[in-house]
Order: C-alpha cells, then sequence, then structure tokens
C-alpha cells in the first residue's frame, strides 16, 4: 500500500512536472526558447559585465561574469517556477488542480522540477559565454563542485520562485512581483556588487537570500578552492531554498483552503 | 477638408489617444516598474559600480539610468502599442476607423514617453536625496532641448518597433533581449568604445544613442555646445528617417487589416 502509494506520488510528480513545462513553452517556438533562455540573459550579462570592466579593469571580468552567469538561475526559477502555478490561475485550471485528490506537496514540488534543470542549462551557458568572450579561466575549478554548486543555486532560487508562484495567485501584479524581486536580488545577491563594500544592513538582507552563497560559492570554486570549503555555503544555501519552498507550500495550502470556504478560487 | 483641418483633426486624434493611453497604463503596476522601480535599482548597481571611477559619475548614472527606463518603457509599452489592440480586439475596428492608426499610435507612445520621463525624476531624486550626491546640470537649457527631441526622436523610433512586432512576431520574441542590448548599444552607462568596432554602425543608426550622447553631455558638460548640437541634428534626421519608414510599415499593417484579413493570425 505504501509502496503504491509512493509510485503514484512519483507519476504525479514528474508527469506534473513535465505537463506543467510543456505548458509554459507549448505554444513557444524554438526561437522565443533561444530568445528567451539564451539571447536575454546573454544581453543582460554583458551589460553588467561591461559597466564593471569600465570602472575596474577587465581583470574583474571574471567577478562579472560568475555573478551574472548564476543569475541566470534566478531568471529560470523565478519567472519560469512563478508562470507555472500561477498559470493555472490564468489558464483556469486552478479548480481541477485543487479538485484533484493528488498530493498537493508533489504536485507543488513537481513545478519547479524542469525549472531546476532548464536554470542549471542558462548559468553553464553563462558560464561558457563568459569564456567565448571574456576568456575567463576555469582551468582551477572542480567540476563536479561546479555542478553541485549549480544545482543547489538553482533549487534554492527556485525554492523563492515557488514562493512567488505562490504569491502569483493572491495578487494580479504577478508581473511586478517577481521583476521587483529579481532585480533586488541583482543588488543583494552579489552578483554585480562586492558585498564587502554595501551597507551593514544590505549585508544583512543578504544572507537571508537565495543566490548570496552560491554566488560566492561558484567564484571560490572557479578560483580553485575545493567542495569542503565551500560545504557549509552550499549546504546553507540549501536550507534557505527548502525554507522558501516550504513557506510557499504553506502559502499555497492556506490559499488552497481560504479560496474553497470562500468560494474566491478565481477571483482576481 | 483644408491641409490645417486636417492637421487640427489629426492632433485631436493623438491628444485624445494620449490621454487615454495615460489613464490606462497608470493602473497597470508593470509599468510603474519600468519607470521607478528598474531605473532606481540599476542606477543604485551603476552608482556602486562607477563610485570614483568615473568624472561627474552621479549625473553620468542619473542621465545613464533613467535612459534605462525610457528606453524600457517604449520597448515594452510602445513595442506592444499595436499589438494590445490584437490582444483586446480592437485594432480591426481601429484600423477602419477613419481617423489615421498613425496618429493614434503617436498619441499613445508620447503617452508612455512623458510617463517614463519620471524615470528621470526618479533616479535624480534618489540619488540627490538618498544618496546624498550632489547633482549639477551644467547646461540646463541644451539639457531641456535634448530632452524635448529625445521624446520626438522615441516616438519615430516606437512607431517602428510597435509596427514591426505586429508585422512579425519572430522580432518580438527577442523583445526581453533587446532591452539590454540597445543599454549597451547605446552607450546608457558606458562609453561604446568599449564595444568592438563592428558594433559602431548599429549604435549609430540607434536614436537612444544620439540622446544618450547629448544627455549626458548637457548633464555634465564633458562635451562642447558644438558636439551637442551635432547630435540633435542625428536625432532630427533619424526622426525623420525613422518616421518615413514607419509609413511604409503601417501601410502594410492596414494592407494586412483591410484587404488580406491576415492580421490577426500569427
Amino acid at each position: 500500500m505504501i509502496m503504491e502509494k509512493l509510485k503514484l506520488n512519483i507519476k504525479i510528480f514528474f508527469e506534473g512536472a513535465y505537463l506543467s513545462y510543456v505548458g509554459l513553452f507549448r505554444w513557444l517556438s524554438p526561437s522565443t526558447y533561444l530568445a528567451t533562455l539564451i539571447f536575454s540573459p546573454l544581453t543582460q550579462m554583458l551589460f553588467f559585465v561591461l559597466i564593471g570592466t569600465y570602472a575596474q579593469g577587465t581583470d574583474k571580468a571574471y567577478f562579472y561574469v560568475i555573478g551574472n552567469a548564476l543569475m541566470n538561475a534566478a531568471m529560470s526559477g523565478i519567472y519560469g517556477v512563478t508562470m507555472s502555478i500561477g498559470g493555472d490561475r490564468w489558464d483556469g485550471t486552478l479548480p481541477y488542480l485543487f479538485g484533484a485528490p493528488a498530493n498537493r506537496m508533489t504536485v507543488f514540488l513537481g513545478r519547479a522540477f524542469m525549472h531546476i534543470l532548464n536554470g542549471m542549462i542558462g548559468v553553464l551557458t553563462g558560464l561558457l559565454w563568459g569564456w567565448l568572450l571574456f576568456h575567463i579561466d576555469y582551468s582551477a575549478a572542480n567540476p563536479w563542485a561546479l555542478l553541485l554548486t549549480i544545482l543547489v543555486t538553482t533549487f534554492s532560487t527556485s525554492g523563492l520562485g515557488l514562493l512567488m508562484g505562490c504569491i502569483g495567485l493572491i495578487t494580479r501584479n504577478v508581473m511586478f512581483v517577481n521583476n521587483t524581486v529579481y532585480f533586488v536580488l541583482l543588488v543583494f545577491s552579489g552578483a554585480n556588487l562586492d558585498l564587502a563594500t554595501l551597507p551593514s544592513w544590505m549585508r544583512i538582507v543578504s544572507n537571508y537570500l537565495p543566490l548570496t552563497r552560491g554566488i560566492a560559492s561558484a567564484r571560490l570554486i572557479i578560483a580553485g578552492h575545493s567542495l569542503t570549503e565551500v560545504l557549509p555555503l552550499l549546504i546553507e544555501e540549501f536550507g534557505i531554498g527548502l525554507f522558501f519552498a516550504l513557506l510557499g507550500y504553506s502559502l499555497f495550502r492556506w490559499f488552497e483552503i481560504t479560496a474553497k470556504k470562500r468560494g474566491t478560487l478565481e477571483v482576481f | 477638408m483644408t491641409a490645417w483641418q486636417r492637421i487640427k483633426a489629426n492632433l485631436r486624434v493623438v491628444f485624445m489617444a494620449f490621454e487615454i493611453e495615460l489613464r490606462q497604463s497608470f493602473t497597470d503596476a508593470f509599468v510603474l516598474f519600468g519607470i521607478i522601480v528598474q531605473p532606481t535599482i540599476v542606477a543604485f548597481m551603476a552608482l556602486w559600480m562607477l563610485k570614483d571611477q568615473v568624472a561627474n559619475y552621479a549625473i553620468f548614472v542619473v542621465v545613464g539610468s533613467a535612459m534605462t527606463g525610457l528606453w524600457t518603457t517604449l520597448l515594452f509599452q510602445g513595442g506592444n502599442s499595436i499589438t494590445g489592440e490584437r490582444w483586446t480586439g480592437t485594432l480591426e475596428p481601429l484600423s477602419c476607423a477613419p481617423a489615421p492608426l498613425r496618429a493614434v499610435v503617436s498619441g499613445k507612445l508620447l503617452a508612455n514617453i512623458t510617463q517614463s520621463l519620471l524615470s528621470l525624476i526618479c533616479c535624480y531624486t534618489f540619488i540627490s536625496l538618498i544618496m546624498g550626491l550632489p547633482l549639477t546640470i551644467a547646461n540646463p537649457g541644451l539639457f531641456a532641448g535634448s530632452i524635448v527631441l529625445t521624446v520626438v526622436a522615441f516616438i519615430a523610433f516606437g512607431l517602428i518597433i510597435g509596427s514591426l512586432f505586429i508585422l512579425n512576431p519572430d522580432v518580438q520574441r527577442f523583445q526581453n533581449g533587446l532591452e539590454f542590448v540597445v543599454y549597451i548599444f547605446s552607450g546608457f552607462l558606458f562609453p561604446i568604445a568599449l564595444l568592438p568596432m563592428w558594433t559602431t554602425p548599429f549604435s549609430y543608426i540607434l536614436t537612444p544613442y544620439w540622446a544618450a550622447r547629448a544627455l549626458h553631455a548637457a548633464s555634465s558638460g564633458t562635451g562642447s555646445d558644438g558636439e551637442i548640437y551635432f547630435c540633435w541634428a542625428m536625432l532630427i534626421v533619424f526622426s525623420i528617417l525613422y518616421a518615413i519608414v514607419s509609413k511604409f510599415l503601417f501601410k502594410s499593417i492596414l494592407r494586412k487589416a483591410r484587404e488580406d484579413a491576415t492580421l490577426n493570425m500569427q
């Protein structure tokens, strides 16, 4: 019985992950996919790397390349996951979802799965651009440690995305919230600014956000540090992601219960 | 109808479209993001990154960040000015109305650009009051003149973008990426000399480049009056050129709507 339940939940998880992803991109052509996941992150990275190198010289390009490559995790984690969850409301499928007996945790977390993979591809592409355009040297990096860092960072940003997606269920201005959070991360995560130079209150805020430790860890690994040295950072990054995902899940459940009680499931 | 009467009638259409667009877009939180939140955050980051590295960096950042707000608004609001009509199902009635479509879209673009000038005020206030940095505009007269020409040039550019996006949805798919491309090619926050030489012609054909150059020169006093007048001349030349090109694009839009009836097909 337990085995059957487990099998069913795994099936729901992967089916939900796949279908929500297909639902998000099905109507898009490959050119849209490339424009969204390759072209757009590249131009954003170029912009900040060029400002950075204008101010501090080309020697510092690696700092901005790594920071902005990791930001691609947030792009996928925040926008993609939010659209996957919030999309149910816009497309009118929320009543079916909440009417189904499927395990909510499985359905909820499944929404992030494909975007974690997507985010990882985005980060790797960003790093590749850094190598091609700015000749960033990754030879000192332990590839497995770097891969683990990317995985943990995409997971943590997707955790934040799950929370944002739930906020998308209770607000009409989801794009405003999403974009603001994304840009706040650009400042507070240390992608473009050296956190040590920021005012102390900003450093405190950045400590509670995903990405901060992921970016720091990626910079250390690329500089030649070992996995053991960055492991504490990665554990904390994972913990932050888990916290946001669970917070999002609680909100998701609260929304379902309240909306069912009040009959406000599709009220905008 | 005399030429004067036609101008008066068109101006009325422009101002009506201006008013309606302004009322509509002020309730859109995404527009407020583009005008207020994004330029302010970009200003903060640029300020921190360029601190003590560039002469007159504070006013340079104010102008550069505000330009990002102007362009983002033009790209997303102006770019969707015709496509938005398609989404709401009003494009066909609009294209069959006796009022010229170009006048309607110009009014909408004027509203978007006027609104986005708020980003200049936001960045100025943020850097001056919150960050406490002294800001002086070296040449206020030329700066004001540059702003007026920037608005005109951006409307002309918006006519091209809006019509291209509806005629070719493939171009619109790159809308998000185009945001930063123009930030880069127009040298909003760093000189285009940092870019490879082959990209320079792309900068030269973009009115945001000439607008940014005129505004930076007038605000920080780094350019001569002659350089600013040259930028003005380029803004005027390209605005006329864009207006001519947009005339053909709008003709094609109207033909697709009226004769082919294929405008709604993507």
